[in-house]
């Protein structure tokens, strides 16, 4: 099938997407948006300066029909999610979001009801515009490296007037081998602090449910579930987290769950492999201390 | 200034996934309706608009005709009228085709927002799709926006910061949640004066469904023991815990 992804050249997006399209065709093409060197080795590569879904939808609509491509894939982000729709609507396709997994027979999976349930689709026509959920597919090693051909934009809705990327102090969550995430429970944007010494201790990150985000207590980038970040640590501490399906979403990939609450009827310890029930406030200083104990 | 607010009426998204049960592969309807969770937001963003700009506020959603009760909840936050169209589909195309027809009534729109993503299906894709059906501007994940020399100055909210816009002409965004537009808690006398106010009920505009089969819904299951450690104190609780995870190899 004549395949196509759309995205930046963030090679660790790109090697997602590379990896779903490999279901459906051996090479593929690509439509890179934006600045920056494009790495991999693709049948075609073309470059669209702008990165804006309105901005750039009919050019791209007009090149996708032009060279009849019968599977377009974009990431689950704010740039793929700003495209996809409008190429829906422009190719009179059908979509699928946050795709998460593909079989080998290209049955589709999504989650749906908060990640309560899964729901599988197969695609009855071409061409089919899927959204890809980040860290569900391994990214691919993206050897070699294609020229690209340049489209130009003819209009432009929407200015871009500042990119301003977050302040990262310390391990990114999704690198993180070991995440300390709070949740409403913490009460307060200073019970954080005690979050942060220990994932310091044990050279990790800090997140967030987005109950926490929604009081403000951590930045909107430190969210982990469905609408947040998907982390895959080896160690989850979840504090003071009540364990809403939305937030278990994110930590699916988690090896080991350790859930502190006081409340032991908190849907967390039915996703934990161990559990402490007990005021996060006595518990998480004491492991604190322990982890002094051992040096 | 005419804004306008999608909203959709879902089940209980905080029923835990261990209560959790389908019925012919939708959520049962044993379950408590409730506006979705990232509609709130878009409402409160759309009420906060409406008071700053004096702007009209409705409310257009698309779903059976007893969710009007819930959608109410918007009015009693202060949005003006609602608009249903009344209609069962869960496709996607076939929702944004009658959220258009919904929103063709009301005349000029300024704005139109929506949650980030509904809280049942959780596609977010319905407003790309009615921006690209009304030819309006889009932007997903917006969590702030002004009108400023009669665009909008928006704020998106992106996976790795923020991104800072200038649109111009109509355009639907999209809206997720941050501690500003965080659901105010309507009045009580609210709540009894949105049962006054006018609610239209248009019929459905049957469309083709998208070309995708639903081959089936199931529910995960997912197999975890947790291992309790004991607290009676607190300090062997936490050695414990540390030993545990060195010993199956976690630390």
């Amino acid at each position: 099938m004549k395949t196509l992804i759309i995205e930046t050249v963030n090679s660790q997006i790109l090697g997602e997407l590379t990896t779903v399209s490999r279901l459906f065709s051996p090479l593929c093409d690509v439509i890179v948006l934006g600045e920056g060197e494009l790495s991999g080795t693709y049948e075609k590569a073309f470059r669209v300066a702008d990165t804006l879904g309105t901005n750039i939808c009919i050019e791209l609509t007009d090149l996708i029909k032009k060279e009849g491509y019968e599977v377009i894939i974009l990431s689950s982000t704010a740039i793929g999610s700003g495209l996809a729709g409008l190429l829906a609507v422009g190719l009179e396709a059908p979509v699928l979001t946050e795709v998460t997994a593909i079989s080998s027979d290209l049955i589709i999976e999504q989650s749906i009801y908060g990640s309560k349930a899964v729901a599988y689709y197969k695609m009855d026509s071409r061409p089919l515009i899927l959204t890809i959920k980040r860290k569900y597919f391994e990214a691919a090693e993206l050897g070699g490296a294609t020229e690209t051909v340049d489209i130009p934009v003819a209009t432009q809705k929407i200015i871009l007037l500042e990119e301003i990327e977050e302040e990262r102090t310390g391990i990114p969550l999704e690198d993180a081998d070991v995440i300390v995430t709070g949740g409403r429970g913490v009460g307060s944007k200073e019970n954080f602090s005690i979050l942060g010494e220990l994932a310091e201790l044990l050279v990790g990150a800090v997140g967030a449910s987005r109950g926490a985000i929604d009081e403000g207590w951590m930045p909107p980038n430190a969210q982990i579930g469905q609408t947040g970040k998907t982390v895959s640590p080896g160690v989850y501490f979840a504090v003071g987290v009540s364990g809403a399906s939305q937030h278990l979403a994110g930590i699916s990939n988690a090896k080991c769950v350790v859930a502190i609450n006081k409340d032991d009827e908190a849907n967390i310890f039915k996703r934990a492999r161990f559990g402490i029930i007990s005021d996060y406030k006595k518990a998480v200083p004491a492991i604190i201390n322990a982890l002094r104990e051992i040096g | 200034m005419h804004i306008v607010v999608l909203a959709k009426v879902v089940p209980d998204y905080e029923i835990p996934s261990s209560d959790f049960k389908l019925v012919e592969n939708r959520a049962h309807a044993k379950y408590k309706r409730m506006i979705g969770l990232y509609d709130e937001n878009a409402i409160e963003v759309g009420v906060q608009l409406k008071e700053k700009y004096a702007a009209d506020l409705t409310i257009v959603s698309y779903g059976s005709s007893g969710d009007v009760q819930f959608l109410r909840k918007g009015v009693a936050m202060g949005a003006d009228k609602i608009v249903l169209i009344e209609g069962t589909s869960d496709d996607p195309y076939t929702t944004a085709v009658n959220l258009q027809k919904g929103i063709e009534t009301l005349g000029e729109i300024d704005v139109i927002l929506a949650g980030r993503q509904s809280s049942d299906m959780d596609r977010g894709i319905v407003p790309g799709l009615l921006a690209g059906l009304m030819k309006y501007a889009f932007v997903p994940q917006i969590c702030a926006l002004e009108n400023e020399g009669g665009g909008w100055k928006v704020t998106q909210i992106t996976e790795t910061g923020l991104r800072l816009m200038k649109v111009t002409g109509r355009a639907v965004f999209s809206v997720t949640s941050i501690p500003e537009n965080k659901p105010r808690i309507p009045a009580v006398r609210a709540i009894f004066s949105a049962k006054k106010k006018p609610v239209e009920k248009l019929s459905e505009k049957e469309e083709p469904l998208t070309n995708i089969s639903e081959i089936s819904v199931s529910i995960p299951l997912v197999e975890s023991v947790c291992e309790f450690i004991p607290t009676e104190a607190i300090d062997e609780t936490a050695r414990i815990l540390l030993s545990r995870l060195k010993e199956e190899r976690y630390l």
